[in-house]
């Protein structure tokens, strides 16, 4: 079975208890127009490319032998100057879980272990099922939008140690017009991991005057009930990999962030990145 | 807090009162035919007569330099240097001491340690009963100097200033404050003497009795002795641009803490960890600190440390027990003493009072090697083996060069510092006597043999001359090779053992080829991972390099990375550079991983950095240094420089503010930044 992996990040420090390494899987069913991460939304290979390290020589254009540049349009391999890189590699599962594994004696020493996330990782379901059912050894977490099927979010909970969940907004109007999805499938696995007992935590990314009123944060407040919640304070910066990927960024401007109070929350806490 | 103080140094406000001594003694010396002895004592006791007390506001820990010599320069093989210490001989003596011996770098006694535990206990007037005349001398012109700052702490109304000083430098020290008090005259009176890398050793073990002691009885609250200790910290802030350095900042003043006894006992104390926190508070470029650590080293060091690492400054470095002192076991330090290890200067290890090794003497460009063996052999060797032969036959060969140069050696004599080492003259020589050589380029080098290998000797994708002819050609016309050089080849730091192994090699080949050799002192040599400024020397020795690094690029600094390897992170890096046999190349030089700063803007980042550098000593690495960087300041600090006066980086071995580093040293900074995980 294969999947496509876009990154695959060593010492990563918020993605679970210790120090983690993330598995982050190409595609994604939502839109956030705040995502940072816009690779993670085609579950394609796709070009980078870095406008300010190209030095227009057109190498990348000439002699294409490599299929997956023919589809592409430009090789990568003739670029010298770094500006031309490939986004998604094709894993076989089991090629994946050895390279996984080869870090779990450094993993359980430190108390951290491996997290699959996007994307969506269950965008890719049966294989990002079947990468975490084989990785017996070593602390286990997912990071997904919760936007999954019935069966697959179950299956999914069988397999891991840890969840670690985004509720963006509440109104599902309201996140649909933000995300692309309705969120009632996202708060009914919700619902399912919270009747799990699996430990787990809740993001809520503060995009500002979207998801960081009052009005939204509260209502979070109360599906969430006692659940550890980790509110992450949203970068200001304009994110540089749409530009890479010839995209725009369709949150344009950023309003100013709302003074949060974490009072509104049983057991939250604020994340800066 | 102390933050006057602290402005008041960091705005150079104490550089209003500084004076040329306008003397030039070089020339007396010379007509009067002065020995060395005398010339060193006869500048240091003028020097200290002019001295004028000046106290800063808030300062309790006292006594900063106020005579100076802005023209001064001192003359060396690559050229000159400023010194900012009028000359002791002119240029024609000095040159005629060059023709017989062989002089290393300024040719004062430098990166050694006196018996810091003995000073304090004894005070100078014990060491002045067994004195000669020069040693008299100067401990009386430095004695009557505290006391004119006695005097004028008096008319200042700083009555504990006035108490400290009766005591110190003339008797031993009996509380905190004096301790430090007498560090710093000592350390102060070494400089000036001419010595440099004036360097602190193991400052917890033999000044955290003292904190120990007043806490214990209430003479000090920990507030307090943090201040004291911040105050003494400022101190070896104050005269740092007068001191001989390549660049402000590199001048060798590093603690080291923590470590074991003689025992084998942990010694992480009190003071270790109020070091830290002065550290951490003050966020000044000295001192360097660095932590001795083993694989049973709690986690909370590591927490502490991460802290401060947090911060930006580049420190702490981190040196494993485990590793270290096997290294010098087999090179012959004796048990007691290996255990006793403190950090030179920037990462070179140095036993206190007894070692007088010259731990930098040169070093190997593991580029060089390559690029010889390159063009030398490359369409000779028949065999990936055979041309790996010849890669350790020119090993041998430069190491050989390094040495030959290295007979004779000749160090200025040091009538005072050399009093507190149990030698009749330091300068000639202690108890070990040992040679280090750093090795540069690893990775460069590395990277580039695995290339030879894969697609000259098991692809066969590209013949040997056409290899070198895009070497040659600095890859122009060759963009192709040079993508897949560059992007697409095995890297040192991913854990591929194709690349690995040959790193391994390459150190055991440099190990070896050092074993059995002698210094003129009779010393063994050691190797090290350390790159100092050969960093940038050594890719000017040599053009583009078979892993396509490109004509004039740099090298990673220390042990490290090459600069464009993309790595898969601190994981596999830390692994990759734990598989040489680390304990044959304890000369020092860290592994050395840049973080963004963004990392620690959570505590979860430092708690879990904590966790990692553990993991590189559990798996036996010997040194590591963790920088933080981030990119767009760096870059508009060299645009805006008078808006970042207090932004600091890590350039080798030791910090600097950013903002007065030559522009090669900033550009470097800014490469690393790259690939920063
Ligand atoms: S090969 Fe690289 S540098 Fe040249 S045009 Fe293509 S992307 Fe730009
Ligand atoms: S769910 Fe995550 S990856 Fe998908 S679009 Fe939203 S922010 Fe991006």
């Amino acid at each position: 079975m294969t999947g496509i992996v876009f990154d695959i990040k060593e010492f990563a420090v918020h993605d679970g208890p210790g120090p983690r390494v993330t598995v982050f899987l190409k595609g994604c069913p939502l839109r956030c127009k705040w995502c940072h991460n816009p690779e993670g939304h085609s579950s394609e290979i796709e070009l980078f490319w870095k406008k300010e390290k190209c030095t227009g020589c057109g190498l990348c254009r000439q002699d294409i032998e490599h299929e997956l540049c023919k589809q592409l349009g430009r090789c990568w391999h003739h670029c010298a100057s770094g500006a031309l890189s490939i986004s998604g590699q094709k894993w076989e599962a089991e090629a994946l879980v050895e390279r996984l594994l080869s870090y779990a004696p450094i993993l359980n020493d430190c108390g951290g272990g491996i997290t699959l996330s996007g994307g969506e990782p269950l965008f890719q379901p049966e294989f990002a099922l079947e990468v975490l059912k084989r990785l017996t050894t070593v602390h286990r977490a997912i990071e997904t939008s919760g936007y999954a099927d019935e069966t697959v979010f179950l299956r999914m909970l069988e397999v891991v140690d840890f969840v670690i969940m985004d509720i963006k907004l509440a109104d599902s109007d309201v996140h649909r017009s933000y995300t692309g999805v309705r969120n009632e499938e996202i708060l009914d696995n919700f619902a399912r991991l919270k009747a799990s007992h699996k430990p787990h935590l809740i993001r809520v990314p503060l995009i500002p005057q979207i998801t960081d009123t009052e009005e939204n944060l509260s209502a979070i407040a109360r599906i969430v009930g006692d659940s550890p919640v980790e509110l992450l304070e949203y970068n200001q910066l304009t994110p540089t990999k749409y530009a890479m990927l010839q995209k725009e960024f369709p949150l344009g401007e950023i309003a100013q962030p709302s003074k949060v109070d974490l009072s509104i929350f049983q057991n939250a806490k604020l994340l800066k990145l | 807090m102390l933050e006057e103080l602290r402005s008041y140094i960091l705005k150079k406000k104490h550089h209003a009162f500084r004076s040329p001594s306008g003397i030039d003694f070089a020339a007396e010396f010379a007509e009067k035919r002065l020995n060395p002895r005398a010339r060193v004592a006869e500048r240091f006791v003028r020097i200290c007569e002019m001295e004028q007390p000046l106290l800063m506001p808030q300062e309790r820990i006292v006594l900063t330099r106020t005579v100076t010599d802005p023209n001064a320069i001192f003359i060396k093989e690559e050229g000159e240097d400023r010194i900012d210490l009028p000359c002791i001989y002119t240029k024609e003596e000095w040159l005629q001491v060059k023709e017989k011996h062989f002089i290393h770098e300024a040719g004062w006694l430098s990166n050694v340690i006196p018996d810091y535990s003995l000073i304090l206990e004894k005070g100078l007037l014990f060491f002045r009963k067994n004195a000669d005349e020069y040693s008299c001398k100067m401990i009386d012109a430095l004695i009557d100097l505290t006391d004119r700052y006695a005097m004028e702490a008096e008319n200042q109304g700083k009555m504990d200033v006035v108490e400290t000083l009766k005591k110190v430098p003339r008797y031993g020290a009996t509380s905190f404050q004096e301790a430090l008090q007498m560090i710093r005259i000592v350390n102060f009176a070494a400089w000036l003497e001419g010595n440099y890398h004036v360097t602190l050793g193991r400052f917890d073990v033999y000044c955290g009795p003292y904190l120990e002691k007043d806490l214990a009885t209430g003479v000090l609250r920990e507030e307090e002795a943090l201040e004291l200790l911040c105050d003494f910290f400022m101190a070896l802030n104050k005269d740092t641009d007068l001191y001989y350095s390549i660049q402000r900042g590199d001048n060798g003043q590093s603690l080291t803490l923590g470590g074991v006894d003689a025992k084998g006992h942990p010694q992480f104390n009190m003071l270790s960890r109020l070091c830290l926190l002065a550290s951490k508070e003050l966020k000044v470029i000295d001192p360097k600190i660095n932590i001795r650590v083993d694989k049973n080293t709690p986690v909370e060091v590591y927490e502490l440390g991460s802290e401060l690492t947090a911060v930006g400054l580049g420190f702490p470095q981190y040196t494993n027990d485990d590793t270290v002192i096997a290294g010098l076991l087999e090179k012959g330090y004796e048990l007691e003493d290996a255990r006793n290890y403190a950090i030179a200067a920037c990462w070179e290890i140095i036993i206190p009072v007894v070692g007088t090794d010259i731990i930098n003497v040169g070093a190997l460009s593991f580029a060089k090697v390559i690029d010889r063996a390159f063009h030398e052999y490359l369409k000779k060797a028949n065999s990936f083996e055979e041309f790996l032969k010849y890669v350790d036959l020119i090993i041998m060969e430069e190491t050989e060069k390094i040495l030959a140069r290295i007979q004779n050696i000749w160090v200025i004599p040091s009538p005072f510092y050399g009093m507190f080492f149990p030698f009749e003259d330091v300068s000639k020589g202690g108890k070990y006597n040992n040679l280090g050589v750093h090795g540069t380029g690893i990775a460069t080098a590395a990277d580039s043999l695995a290339a030879i290998k894969k697609y000259v000797f098991e692809e066969k994708s590209i013949s040997a001359e056409a290899y070198i002819e895009a070497v040659d050609a600095d890859f122009v016309g060759y963009e192709s090779l040079l993508a897949k050089l560059r992007y697409d080849s095995p890297k040192m730091g991913n854990d591929d053992d194709f690349v690995d192994d040959l790193a391994a090699h390459l150190m055991s080949s440099f190990a070896d080829a050092l074993e059995g050799k002698r210094s003129s002192r009779g010393g063994q040599i050691r190797a090290g991972t350390g790159s100092a400024m050969y960093y940038l020397w050594h890719p000017e020795e040599i053009g583009a390099s078979p892993d396509g690094r490109r004509k004039g690029e740099g090298l990673g600094t220390n042990y490290s990375p090459s600069l464009y390897a993309r790595c898969n992170g601190p994981f596999s890096i830390v692994k990759s550079f734990c598989k040489p046999e680390l304990k044959r190349i304890i000369n020092g030089g860290p592994l050395t991983l840049e973080f963004l700063s963004s990392m620690f803007e959570n505590p979860e980042g430092i708690e879990k950095l904590a966790l990692l550098v553990r993991t590189y000593i559990k798996l036996g690495g010997h040194q590591l240094q963790l920088n933080t960087v981030n990119r767009e300041t760096l870059r508009d600090a060299q645009k805006h420089p008078e808006r970042y006066p207090q932004l600091v980086v890590r350039i080798w071995g030791w910090s600097a503010y950013f903002v007065e580093l030559d522009k090669r040293f900033q550009d470097h900074v800014i490469a690393r930044t790259e690939y920063a995980l």
